[in-house]
């Protein structure tokens, strides 16, 4: 039992300390903008545009979800309008930045280990290597790029459709005028709320598409090393979500008056 | 080919996901781009729970929004409100913010100063904030619901507090102390209504002595307003200059007949002494006389020289006879 805790703690912090020296190797490597320039645009449609239909699915059913909760919620001398409100604040800051953040650990820190998993496992890696191609360069620092520069736009779609089918959802299965619903949902609506879910959204980016580089550099031993290393990137990159989702709530919220 | 394709989705989905958002953030922020609107700023000690965003209302009516809350100095906290541009201020312009609504929304809204409501607190805010620089409102924080229950929570506390005194305070030996109390309440009581009705009586016999009274300073008073109406006809007809005038006239004649008293008064002062003079001297004869001094007093005290002065006479007397008679025989004119 004290064998199997000590392994997974030393595996853990092998897997922080991977990810920080493959950090340090990306920003050294990002320098060499002709190898990864050339991968950016399809990793940014891979990672962004192919994750949009997943990302909109879930900030719909999370905005109707959330007015349906709303309004079981605020019963008795609690204004209905404010379904509005907690539909704008918990979307924005919280639901669609998280939710689509776990939904594309899955999806995109899936896709990168196991790719990077089976090129490390069938040596083609080794063959970049071997032609004098940055590996660090070439398969990691468009995909981190790419990470962070698309989440923040598949996380504003996500706000965009989930404060949408709220909406929708007031006035189609609510008594709640669209009138109630605006009134709320811009009566404590702050720039503030936007920018806190987009930059929240670039952290799990950065954070997800180094994770699953990470765990697919570090893939050894065929099909099932793959296997392992994409279910060791989902399940880093969401507890990674997660701590970071707390961080930043520290960091930017604690203290902070509207 | 494909990574050109790449590029064209990848930038459009930027470029609309960019789009949404910012129109999203313009639509929930109502912003109006393109809206011309007029700016106002008020100055307050305090701005309570208002925030950037909050409604400005005139007369219920939303007519603009706070775009900017920033401290000043010497204490001040400037708000700076976006108005529409066809917003008319009331006269005297006052802005007061106040809770909209029991959850925490504010708004501010302009009056007129003499609709400020009177509360001290609220009009000390007023005036203190009226002495504001050129363009800016003076301003005022009306006490929020929180404010309100703190101080009905403080009034409630106290109450609780009174009751719990009494509670302690009201025990058997209260109540039986508070049921002699009643008792003698009750007797104080009779004791009262008689000294009520007794005084009630003399109270009445008063009230008709003072009625009878009354009636009879009406009367003087009656009469005093004759007698002023009198004096003010006097007076107004001039015979009171006249009055005067002649009371003067004597007045003169007095003094001057005093003045002939006095002198006649001197007067009889010197004929009194020389009178006395005179009788002394006369007191002095007389006692001469009397004392047979003299030739009255010889002639007085002496019945020889009466007689012998009566005797002569009678010769005297019939002398003259004589003379008259043969006048010849006694006087002689020769000439030459």
């Amino acid at each position: 039992m004290l064998e199997i805790i000590g392994r997974a703690a030393r595996e853990s912090l092998e897997s922080f300390g991977a990810a920080g020296k493959l950090t340090a190797e990306a920003v050294r490597s990002a320098r060499d903008v002709r190898t990864w320039w050339p991968n950016l645009t399809l990793q940014a449609r891979q990672l962004g545009v192919d994750s949009l239909p997943i990302g909109t699915l879930i900030a719909l059913f999370t905005g109707v979800v959330l007015a349906l909760l709303a309004s079981y919620s605020f019963t008795g001398a609690v204004p209905r309008y404010l379904v509005g409100t907690l539909v704008q604040k918990t979307v924005m800051m919280e639901l669609a930045p998280v939710l689509t953040g776990l939904a594309l650990a899955g999806r995109v820190g899936a896709n990168i280990a196991a790719e990077l998993g089976t090129m490390r496992v069938t040596e083609q890696i080794d063959a970049l290597e071997t032609l004098s191609y940055d590996p660090v360069a070439y398969l990691v620092v468009p995909r981190v790029i790419a990470g962070v520069m698309m989440f923040p736009v598949v996380v504003g779609v996500a706000m965009f459709v989930g404060l949408g089918a709220g909406w929708a959802a007031s006035l189609g299965l609510l008594d709640l005028s669209s009138t109630e619903f605006l009134k709320g949902a811009r009566l404590f609506f702050d720039l503030f709320d936007v920018r806190y879910g987009l930059v929240k959204a670039a952290s799990f980016g950065f954070a997800v598409s180094l994770l699953g580089c990470v765990n697919g550099l570090r893939a050894r031993g065929g099909a099932q090393g793959v296997g392992s290393a994409a279910t060791h990137a989902v399940v880093q990159s969401a507890i990674m979500i997660l701590v970071l989702d707390a961080f930043w709530a520290v960091v930017w919220l604690l203290g902070r008056t509207p | 080919m494909k990574t050109r394709s790449n590029d064209w989705l990848v930038g459009l989905t930027i470029v609309i996901t960019m789009g949404l958002i910012v129109a999203a953030t313009l639509f929930l922020q109502q912003s109006e781009l393109g809206r011309k609107r007029d700016t106002a700023t008020a100055r307050f000690r305090d701005v309570g729970s208002l925030q950037v965003g909050n409604a400005v209302v005139i007369r219920g009516v939303s007519a603009g929004r706070v775009t900017q809350i920033a401290l000043a100095p010497k204490g001040w906290v400037v708000v700076a409100m976006e108005l529409d541009r066809a917003t008319t201020l009331p006269v005297d312009p006052v802005v007061l913010l106040q809770a909209s609504s029991l959850f925490g929304e504010w708004q501010a809204m302009i009056t007129s100063r003499a609709a400020v409501p009177v509360n001290r607190d609220v009009v000390a805010q007023v005036e203190d904030a009226l002495d504001a620089p050129t363009g800016a409102l003076p301003g005022a924080v009306l006490p929020d619901i929180a404010q309100l229950t703190t101080v009905a929570g403080g009034i409630a506390g106290n109450v609780a507090s009174v009751a719990e005194r009494v509670r302690t305070a009201f025990n058997d030996t209260a109540a039986l102390e508070l049921r002699t109390s009643i008792r003698n309440f009750s007797v104080l009581s009779g004791d009262l209504a008689r000294a009520v009705r007794a005084q009630s009586r003399n109270l009445d016999s008063l009230a008709l002595t003072a009625r009878v009274g009354l009636a009879d300073v009406a009367a003087s008073s009656a009469a005093l307003r004759r007698t002023m109406q009198r004096v003010d006809t006097a007076t107004s007809t001039g015979a009171l200059e006249e009055i005067l005038a002649e009371s003067r006239v004597a007045s003169r004649n007095l003094r001057l007949a005093t003045e002939r008293f006095e002198t006649l008064s001197q007067a009889l002062a010197a004929s009194e002494a020389n009178l006395r003079g005179a009788i002394g001297k006369a007191d002095t004869v007389l006692g001469r006389i009397e004392r047979g001094e003299g030739s009255i007093g010889l002639l007085v005290n002496d019945p020889r020289l009466y007689r012998n002065a009566d005797s002569l006479l009678v010769e005297l007397r019939t002398l003259v006879v004589d003379v008259r008679r043969d006048p010849k025989r006694y006087f002689s004119v020769r000439v030459f």
